[in-house]
């Protein structure tokens, strides 16, 4: 499995949604869903998945799906 | 007034709000009077709660003026919500302006955001004694709630505030929902010293939280377990927060290793760690563990609160009398609620509890008199501070698709039985809608049969041992 497809996997198992609905207005503000215990989730998921671990401000500004694979760049996962 | 905060310095700050909007006791005595105004004593009101001035108001001015409030969450499930006002016809609701009822109401005031509107059901007879209802499994969806009496929460705010020493000098975080037991008990136990809150609607793990607690300087924050999650997560325990004195801890236990870590973050930093323990049927805190004994005694609640008292009842029922012991822990104290409510005629009803409370907790003293909770009588899980009843889900999901089906668990994961399949998907997919829970804390498992004793009653020990 690429490292795109690993996240947007991430993304649908947590969030019960279908690979289309990931897109640019896919984020915490506009997903219900999106709250702080599904947060630390994906965090964690992240984490695990990528062997990283983020710094405060990531994990604070880990915003939205788009974002998220700037985020990552950032610790060396190529996508 | 209500805590007599009409009798507060009418100057000093009640409120402040992450809008930036903030509210002195004078003008929070002056609103709360106006805004109920017009209800009618021992009327019913559904408060849809955010942590903001006008939610505080409402309920300020409920509970002063005789009027009993029902606090529900402002994004509560709009199922529950339904059951909720067809079970006990509120005639009243006080909610966010922007707030779409359910039902035919009219408007009759609108202040701080917040917009009072009365309903067409009618005022029906209801106890003499009872002051609030909050709900107590509103996390799987049961109308049930807890009748508290008046007294309840005055008395718990003030041994509260006492255990703690809180002065008008505090500035608490106002983070958990007000109307959770514990959020409430944040609020009541610094209005009745006259303290400044600094309430947030923010969530946890955003940037805004975090900033705006420091530059409102807050001196004490209480968390559940999972805020401290988020805490560590965040990697939190490596900076000061200089003004932070005081971090609380209640609504479930943490780990040992959590325990541990946030003893140790508190004395680098200087600061108290408070384990606490309470229940909605308490009126929230029933124990305080004194930050000073933490280190030797990790994990435990503490102590009964003052005028409170904590004890171990055996299998036979009856009081233990040995300090070192084992058994269901039951509480004492003025802060114990009259009873629950499932239907409007309960609301007649008495005080049932008559000051004393099992809690369903199997809990250990230690030689010193120090409690530590250690497992659970009742069926009932703690999932990131939601209480998940197991009965209860079982209901859900016999009721939606038909099917036999067995819940158990622990505090980490709620396991579901099933001897059919194909609903596997649909069933994770709406109990995690109707639990407010994500699918990674639910397993589910296809079994050729649900154990069963000759009674028909579930044998629960024989699914605890399955691997899934």
């Amino acid at each position: 499995m690429s490292n795109l497809e690993k996240y947007q996997k991430i993304f649908m198992d947590l969030f019960q949604v279908e690979k289309e609905e990931l897109n640019e207005s896919f984020s915490f503000a506009g997903e219900e869903r999106w709250d702080s215990v599904t947060h630390l989730s994906l965090i964690a998921e992240l984490e695990d998945t990528f062997g990283i671990m983020f710094e405060t401000d990531d994990i604070l500004n880990y915003g939205s799906y788009l974002n998220g694979i700037n985020i990552l760049k950032k610790y060396g996962v190529e996508f | 007034m209500f805590l007599d905060i009409d009798k507060k310095d009418p100057k000093r700050i009640a409120a402040v709000e992450d809008t930036g909007k903030q509210i002195t006791y004078g003008e929070l005595c002056d609103l709360s009077n106006e805004i109920v105004e017009a209800i009618p004593e021992r009327s019913i009101i559904f408060c849809l709660c955010e942590n903001t001035i006008g939610a505080l108001s409402g309920y300020i001015g409920c509970l002063s003026h005789k009027i009993v409030p029902l606090l529900l969450a402002a994004n509560t499930d709009q199922e529950l919500l339904v059951k909720l006002i067809e079970t006990y016809e509120p005639q009243f609701f006080w909610c966010p302006e922007e707030k779409e009822l359910p039902l035919q109401t009219e408007m009759i005031i609108q202040k701080a955001g917040y917009k009072l509107v009365k309903t067409e059901y009618k005022q029906y007879e209801i106890n003499e004694k009872l002051s609030l209802l909050l709900t107590t499994s509103g996390s799987t969806g049961s109308p049930k709630l807890v009748r508290y009496k008046y007294g309840n929460l005055e008395a718990n705010a003030k041994n509260v505030a006492k255990v703690f020493g809180w002065t008008e000098m505090e500035r608490p975080v106002i983070d958990l929902p007000m109307q959770y037991t514990m959020g409430l008990n944040v609020i009541n136990t610094h209005l009745y010293v006259g303290a400044t809150l600094i309430m947030t609607t923010q969530n946890l793990v955003s940037r805004d939280f975090w900033n705006y607690i420091e530059e409102q300087k807050a001196t004490n924050f209480t968390g559940v377990p999972f805020s401290y999650e988020v805490f560590f997560k965040l990697r939190f325990n490596k900076k000061e927060f200089p003004t932070l004195t005081t971090l609380a801890e209640g609504g479930g236990k943490l780990t040992d290793t959590m325990f541990m870590d946030l003893v140790e973050y508190s004395q680098k930093y200087n600061k108290r760690f408070c384990a606490t323990f309470g229940t909605t049927e308490t009126s929230a805190r029933l124990a305080y563990l004194d930050p000073d004994r933490a280190k030797e005694k990790c994990g435990s609640i503490g102590k009964a609160i003052p005028e409170g008292e904590l004890f171990l009842i055996d299998k036979n029922g009856q009081e233990i009398q040995e300090m070192e012991a084992e058994g269901e822990m039951g509480y004492r104290g003025p802060n114990v609620t009259m009873g629950y409510g499932i239907c409007k005629e309960d609301l007649k009803l008495g005080d049932v509890w008559k000051g004393e409370y099992r809690t369903g907790d199997i809990a250990r003293r230690d030689s010193e008199g120090f409690y530590y909770i250690i497992g659970r009588i009742s069926r009932f899980l703690k999932i990131y501070g939601h209480r998940i009843s197991l009965d209860q889900c079982e209901k859900l999901i016999k009721t939606k698709f038909a099917i036999d089906c067995a819940c158990t668990g622990n505090d980490k994961c709620l396991k579901i039985f099933i001897t059919e399949e194909q609903y596997s998907k649909d069933i994770l997919k709406y109990l995690s809608e109707k639990l407010h829970l994500m699918q990674n804390v639910m397993k589910i498992s296809v079994i050729e049969a649900i154990p069963r004793n000759e009674s028909g009653k579930i044998k629960y020990a024989v699914l605890n041992k399955m691997e899934l």
